[in-house]
């Protein structure tokens, strides 16, 4: 193998939201380091200011259609790398500025929580455009490291601290398992770029070759959450700092399913007929698994997370109907995920402010506590339900259309079935707040930052609703590539539709 | 030029209203009340003018607006009428338009109210406006959230919940949802349930068309012209689509949701409930069903002139043995429903015209008597009818209402509902005699449970039973009074007799979109339809049988019958 390395400017200028953002990060490091007077607050509006800029890099990138790979092809930058950037940077964005006032009560580091939520954004990205197993594995546990802190940040709580050492055990072993299975299909096929793989590999793949893969999907299913290997989920959700766990819960995600689509999609184009089963099963039992146990959830950030359990058996729908069209309604729903998840637990962390506590049952009678943040939170739960006009529902329905093109009936009818299963413990949570009364009739006042953030979320639960146009002829675009791979559509239960 | 804006501002004046009345606080009452009003006002104008700009001599689709939406996924947001829409239209923004002003006197979180109320209203009218699947799809599911929070925030409990007996009692589904079965909570969660999973189901439908047709578009005039479904597959599309809009119809045995809501839902919910948003049911398997699976239909609408029997027997039964107004009124809605199966299940120019027509007259009907329910309620606090009696000495004008909606409700000729009523017997009597003759004597239970409510509720002189007490007891009460109150029953009772009289330019307008559709239906097998008749029963209808008049006097079509 050629191990040269030539880079011009012009190769580097595709590294250049991520150059800048480090940069950014190593002058707010610097920033915090100074023993003067910089309020931490400072520190947090600086990042929220880098993130945009960076922003801005990457839209200069869409609008002028810059494209190209570094590195041999390990590092891709192509239409899907920029729209999973733009996806990280936005909940970055957003989950800084919910976080800023949370912060505040922070005992310790508060300066370094925006260097580690950056840093693993950073590494968010970079995962985006990993294109083959090495820099996979590497941007996987840069991203991971910093939440391995970030979920343990509260020192004095022991649900923090029992959060992080789980998160942290767990997370080892899955890089175990993702450095074994990388192992073993650079063993069969002595190539670690995803596209070369998929030449490699012939029509008849080793046992080796399947257990390397098996392996790779365990360990970024762990990342998404999905059943069987979503046990992580509950617990860290509910004792990391409420501003982490909304980062867990979309931007990791987002990443994991960029490489995901490349695996799967790219890879192993070829075998969809093979793996669409894994997935279909993987799929009907998360959504099965996260919407049962939600109902019996008392406390709302373990209802996010297993609602979120559920939520990503929805993305695996759009995985399985291995089309071009199961690509797009993926991306689309993410959009939706995270306006929808980040808001919630922007509402999350406003009441929590207030009240100080986390309990369904403390949220009684917010309408006439908060209108503002019943009202909100109403909308966010809606759309995760899937209901009408909401961004929810649009992605939904698109992930239902690319499985029922692909002919997965049965998926689409336990999809169905789990739309109305969620629609009782979200309603739980509605009626809470809007019809029984408020025990302590106190206002819930919201400071304007966090208002702001929520009124985002709440545009773009909105506005992705009622017109997605731009974004899904955004996710059209963003999915040419795999047009090229002509994946078969020849699954064993194709719709029984005569010519 | 009016034209081109007619629909969009219809179903947008309400949505409108709801976004402005967020931004306004709860104190200002008089503002709220008037942008509620005034919004609404605006859809109930133009649906009058929609009835009568609607041109039945060239019938279709009119005042059609089509914007893409999302190329990607075949959907536009596609607007448009045909005869059988603009009734009903027309019916939800009376009722929208009256709604109002029944709830005007609300304590509550006014302005949440109203934008629930005005987001419920125009989500129906969506349904009825929409073109295309998708968008049909989401304001049918727009349409049942809205009910969540009506129900739940101002709805009532039942009066055994209230006087804490048996607060414990859970019956099955109680017991899977964790309520108690006569509280509101209870109510609104099994509403939202039934009615979710109804759409899940409708919507796995629509998902089979959308793939099966290869057409890559929702758009429901073209899936209707080159969709060609048979066989297997376009049964299995019919159930799904059948069962799924009839759960919110609601037909026996997916009811049960409805009366347990009506009970617990304010004045004005209820109004619109079962006024029109119970017709979306029949109205979607129309638009879905008939149009697009023309020879499913065919084969299948058997099914429906069967449950219609049960659900016209069981509701009129149950609603005789209740004691709770409400709960008479719902029963007796979902009893009523079962008239329009049958006029659709018989698929004669007649029967469908009349099902069409019974929609609306169902609504005014029961639009009525729920508001004076309501008003009932807020007087007396209790829906109980053995605790009430004698109210019409103090409220003789609600009486007098109470009266016509009663009237209306078993179609006392004069009526509109007279005029559906008979439509669909007559058109029924030839494919299902046996129907017929239960749904008559239907008729004779509805006036036997409605008469006795009247008579429980305003005429039963209280000092026979209960000497002096009852006298004194509701002696507090007042009479509906002035503009706001009255108004909304003037206008409702203003429309069941006039087009009780003049039904000529509804019929008409229903007509030029029935005959089509029938004939698409019944394809090359409509000339042999009278064979269907039985020998038993002479064909009463089709022996006069001419062709029916699209155009024309509309009162001559109940004389001529019979299928095209």
């Amino acid at each position: 193998m050629n191990f040269t390395l030539e880079l011009s400017g012009a190769d580097l200028l595709l590294l250049l939201p991520e150059i800048f953002l480090t940069l950014w990060i190593c002058m707010l490091l610097a920033a915090d380091a100074v023993p003067s007077r910089i309020s931490k607050k400072h520190i947090g509006n600086l990042s929220v200011f880098g993130l945009y800029a960076t922003l801005v890099t990457l839209f200069w990138f869409y609008i002028n259609g810059k494209t190209g790979s570094l590195f041999n092809g390990m590092y891709l930058l192509d239409p899907m790398a920029l729209y999973f950037k733009i996806f990280i940077v936005v909940s970055t964005i957003l989950v800084v500025s919910m976080s800023i006032e949370a912060v505040e009560r922070f005992p310790a580091f508060k300066g370094e929580y925006y260097f580690l939520v950056l840093m693993s954004a950073l590494g968010a990205m970079l995962m985006a455009s990993a294109n083959d197993l090495v820099s996979i594995f590497v941007t996987l546990e840069f991203t991971t490291f910093g939440f391995y802190i970030l979920v343990a940040y509260l020192r004095e709580d022991a649900k923090s601290n029992e959060a992080g050492l789980k998160f942290f055990i767990l997370g080892a072993f899955t890089a175990a398992l993702l450095a074994f299975g990388i192992s073993l299909i650079y063993g069969a096929t002595g190539k670690l770029i995803l596209t070369d793989i998929a030449q490699a590999m012939g029509t008849e793949p080793s046992v080796a070759l399947i257990a390397g893969f098996l392996l790779l999907f365990a360990a970024l299913g762990f990342k998404i959450g999905a059943v069987p290997l979503h046990t992580w989920i509950p617990d860290i959700y509910h004792g990391a700092p409420t501003p982490v766990t909304a980062f867990l819960s979309v931007a990791p995600k987002g990443a994991a399913l960029a490489i995901l689509l490349r695996i799967f999609f790219v890879t192993l184009a070829g075998f969809a007929a093979e793996w669409i089963w894994l997935l279909v099963l993987v799929a009907i039992v998360s959504m099965t698994y996260g919407n049962i146990v939600a109902i019996a959830q008392t406390n709302m950030k373990r209802l996010l997370a297993y609602s979120g359990i559920a939520q990503i058996g929805n993305v695996v729908i759009g995985l399985a109907a291995a089309s071009k069209m199961g690509g797009e309604s993926i991306m689309f729903y993410l959009w939706a995920y995270l306006f929808a998840n980040l808001g919630a637990f922007g509402v999350v962390i406003a009441v929590a402010h207030v009240i100080n506590s986390e309990e369904i049952e403390d949220y009684n009678g917010l309408n006439r506590r908060s209108p503002f943040l019943a009202f909100a939170m109403l909308l966010f739960l809606l759309s995760l339900a899937g209901v009408p006009p909401l961004a929810g529902f649009i992605a939904k329905l698109y992930i239902f259309v690319a499985a029922m093109e692909a002919g997965l009936i049965t998926l689409v009818v336990f999809g169905l079935i789990n739309v109305v299963i969620s629609m009782y413990y979200y309603l739980i949570v509605v009626k809470k707040m809007y019809i029984n009364e408020p025990t302590d009739p106190t206002p819930v006042t919201v400071s304007p930052m966090m208002k702001t953030a929520i009124g985002v979320a709440m545009a773009g639960t909105l506005i992705l609703g009622i017109w997605p146009k731009p974004f899904m002829d955004w996710t059209v675009d963003a999915t040419k590539m795999f047009d090229l791979n002509l994946l078969t559509t020849t699954h064993a239960f194709t719709l029984p539709f005569g010519g | 030029m009016i034209d081109a804006w007619l629909l969009p501002l219809i179903l947008f004046a309400p949505i409108v209203g709801a976004i402005v009345l967020i931004f306004i606080p709860n104190q200002q009452r008089f503002l709220i009340q008037m942008i509620a009003a005034g919004s609404s006002f605006v859809s109930f104008i133009l649906s009058f003018y929609l009835l009568y700009a609607y041109d039945a001599t060239v019938g279709g689709y009119q005042f059609v607006q089509r914007i893409e939406w999302s190329g990607n996924l075949g959907i536009s947001f596609a607007l448009g009428v045909d005869g059988i829409a603009v009734p009903l239209v027309l019916a939800s923004g009376i009722l929208l338009f009256t709604g109002i002003f029944v709830s005007w006197h609300i304590k509550d979180r006014l302005k949440e109210f109203y934008v629930s109320l005005l987001i419920l209203a125009a989500a129906t009218i969506g349904v009825y406006l929409s073109l295309d699947l998708f968008f049909l799809y989401f304001f049918y599911e727009l349409s049942v959230l809205p009910m969540y929070l009506l129900l739940g925030m101002w709805g009532s409990h039942t009066k055994s919940y209230n006087e804490m007996k048996d607060t414990q009692k859970r019956d099955f589904v109680g017991f899977i949802l964790n309520f108690t079965s006569n509280s509101k909570e209870y109510a609104a969660m099994k509403l939202v349930l039934f009615l979710s999973a109804g759409a899940v189901v409708a919507l796995m439908g629509i998902l089979l068309i959308y793939v099966g047709s290869g057409l890559n578009t929702f758009d429901i005039p073209t899936l209707a012209e080159h969709g060609k479904f048979s066989g297997t597959m376009a049964t299995i599309i019919w159930l799904l689509i059948f069962f799924g809009f009839a759960s919110i119809a609601p037909l026996w045995p997916l009811h049960s949701w409805s009366p347990v809501g009506h009970a617990a839902a304010p004045a004005a919910t209820s109004m619109l409930h079962a006024g029109v948003l119970m017709k979306l049911g029949h109205f979607s398997i129309i638009r879905v069903g008939y149009e697009i699976l023309p020879e499913a239909t065919r084969d299948l609408m058997p099914i429906a002139a069967v449950l219609c029997v049960f659900s016209i027997i069981y509701g009129g039964w149950v609603a005789y043995s209740q004691n709770d107004t409400k709960y008479i009124i719902g029963y007796s809605s979902s009893s009523h429903m079962g008239y329009i199966f049958l006029g659709m299940a018989a698929l004669t120019y007649v029967s469908l015209t009349g099902a069409v027509l019974y929609m609306f007259a169902h609504a005014m009907a029961t639009g009525l008597l729920f508001a004076l329910a309501g008003w009932v309620y807020d007087q007396t606090h209790t829906r109980d009818i053995p605790s009430l009696g004698g109210l019409s000495r103090t409220m003789p004008f609600a009486t007098g209402c109470f009266v016509v909606g009663v009237a209306a409700s078993f179609g006392l000729p004069g009526t509109v509902s007279f005029i559906g009523e008979l439509m669909i017997l007559m058109g029924s009597w030839n494919k299902y005699p046996v129907q017929t003759i239960i749904a008559v004597l239907g008729i004779v239970v509805t006036l036997a449970y409605l008469l006795r409510m009247l008579r429980g509720v305003f005429f039963r002189d209280p000092n026979q039973e209960i000497p002096y007490e009852a006298e004194l007891k509701w002696a507090h009460t007042s009479d509906t009074n002035g503009f706001v109150n009255r108004m909304p029953l003037i206008v409702m009772m203003a429309c069941t007799i006039y087009f009780g009289i003049f039904p000529g330019q509804l019929i008409d307008v229903i007509g030029s979109s029935v005959e089509p559709l029938l004939a698409k239906i019944h394809g090359t097998e409509a000339l042999s339809s009278t064979s269907l008749s039985p020998v038993l029963f002479p064909d009463i209808s089709t022996s006069a049988l001419t062709p029916p008049p699209s155009v024309g006097e509309g009162g001559a079509v109940l004389l001529i019958g019979g299928s095209p």
